[in-house]
């Protein structure tokens, strides 16, 4: 579900803001493991522990995104490997919804990712985790975020 | 034709085909859906593309034939539909709100007129008692459509920032749409949408709206018809519910046993490959 390349360009040493929703029983299992394997990823992500990515209503990636985000990623089991059975199906067809949506609000879809991430797989954590963070540099700061007054 | 539309209704009432027939009743000059159960009545009923029979009566948020049929759960009714109509009440079935076991559909196609005035994309029930099949208006003859899909990301944001600041927030969107009918509303909670704060922070409001419409929009035209502020509030439904016939092949309102891709798995309703990507 990946956008389209994006040319890596450093934005004027840009740093963006991540959330990461991720999925109490394997995404953020393996960002711990990330972490106690000593692998280093970006410190854009600001992680929100979920209990299946299916309890991530699209209400919430928007309120991320408009209060300060400049991108949302959504990180859950694989297919196949959810708690709850079908949590995972439910967001890959909400997140489908919401991009197309987004995009016809003048949103742009890139800024939210949905991927799988198991408990055991560290190095594919941080490798995402580190490839949205160069497109959210190279996309720039998030138009939609509220300024405040 | 509805002369031909009252001498029907006025057979299935004296045959007892139906107890009751359910259609729009002129007035004075105010017209409101009736539940007509005797024949001397029938001179009133009236067709207006203006008002639905399929309502959400405010503030309990049930539709109205609920209303009736959990009142008087076993009489039979007939209802004047038109293809709007019918679409919410097939919509409205599959989510336990009516039975449709105890309703029979006296099918008016609407004219090429009303469509166009509509939008409408089938302007006739499945099956047409009465009336000519018209043609629907096609998503890609509307020009709000063409216009919203020419733009860039930024002239979208811009086009969509300038219009729903125009929005006063009066709800008329919500209460007119045959589909809202959850008891707890999203729109009135304030971790979404903040009380008194007017216009509504964009996008919220109305990304709640367009969202929750993904997968039972029917096309009645209503939430447009109704904004005071003149928002092309339709643009956005009718894109969305194009993407998810094509994500998907599901369209609210076409088959009762059809569940909504939201509930299913992925194995019963699967993403197409080929539409995931979007196009920016
Ligand atoms: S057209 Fe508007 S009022 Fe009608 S079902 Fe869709 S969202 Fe609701
Ligand atoms: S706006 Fe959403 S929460 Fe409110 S009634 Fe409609 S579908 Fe339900
Ligand atoms: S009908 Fe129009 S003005 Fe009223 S709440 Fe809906 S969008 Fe806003
Ligand atoms: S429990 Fe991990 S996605 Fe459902």
């Amino acid at each position: 579900m990946k956008g389209g390349k994006i040319d890596q360009v450093s934005n004027n040493g840009f740093e963006p803001k991540i959330v990461g929703f991720l999925c109490n029983w394997c995404s953020y299992a393996g960002a711990d493991l990330a972490g106690t394997a000593r692998l280093k990823y970006p410190a854009n992500l600001r992680v929100i522990r979920v209990m299946c990515s299916g309890r991530v209503s699209p209400e919430f990636v928007v309120k991320a995104l408009r209060a300060g985000a400049d991108g949302v990623m959504v990180l859950g089991c694989h297919i196949g490997d959810c708690h709850y059975q079908a949590g995972n199906h439910r967001a890959a067809k909400r997140i489908a919804i919401l991009r197309r949506l987004l995009n016809y609000m003048g949103i742009d879809p890139r800024r939210v990712r949905l991927e799988w991430v198991s408990a055991s797989e560290a190095q594919r954590f941080t490798k995402i985790v580190k490839e949205f963070t160069d497109d959210m540099k190279a996309l720039g700061p998030n138009p939609m975020k509220k300024v405040k007054v | 034709m509805i002369g031909k539309v009252r001498e029907l209704a006025k057979e299935w009432l004296t045959t007892k085909k139906v107890d009751a027939i359910f259609g729009l009743r002129k007035q004075n000059n105010d017209v409101a859906p009736y539940l007509f159960t005797d024949v001397k009545e029938l001179k009133d009923l009236v067709l207006s593309i203006d008002n639905r029979i399929c309502f959400t009566v405010r503030p309990s948020k049930q539709n109205i034939v609920h209303l009736i049929q959990k009142n008087s759960p076993d009489m039979k009714i007939g209802i004047i539909a038109r293809g709007c109509d019918e679409r919410a009440l097939i919509e409205l079935a599959k989510r336990f709100q009516i039975d449709l076991e105890k309703i029979e559909i006296l099918g008016v196609a609407c004219t090429n007129k009303d469509a166009e005035e509509c939008l409408c994309p089938i302007p006739y029930p499945k099956t047409i008692i009465i009336g000519e099949k018209a043609e629907g208006v096609s998503l890609d003859k509307i020009k709000n459509v063409e216009s919203l899909l020419g733009k860039t990301l930024e002239e979208k944001a811009a086009f969509w920032k300038e219009q729903l600041s125009k929005c006063i927030k009066c709800y008329g969107c919500r209460n007119v749409c045959p589909m809202c009918i959850c008891k707890e509303c999203k729109l009135e909670e304030d971790l979404w949408v903040k009380s008194g704060e007017l216009p509504p922070d964009f996008p919220m409001y109305h990304f709640i709206r367009f969202y929750h419409m993904a997968d039972r929009c029917i096309e009645c035209g209503q939430c447009e018809k109704a904004c005071p502020a003149g928002i092309p509030l339709l643009t956005i439904s009718k894109l969305v519910r194009k993407d998810v016939k094509e994500l998907f092949d599901y369209e609210a309102g076409k088959d009762v046993e059809q569940e909504s891709p939201l509930v299913t798995t992925l194995d019963e309703t699967p993403l197409k490959e080929e539409a995931k990507d979007v196009a920016v």
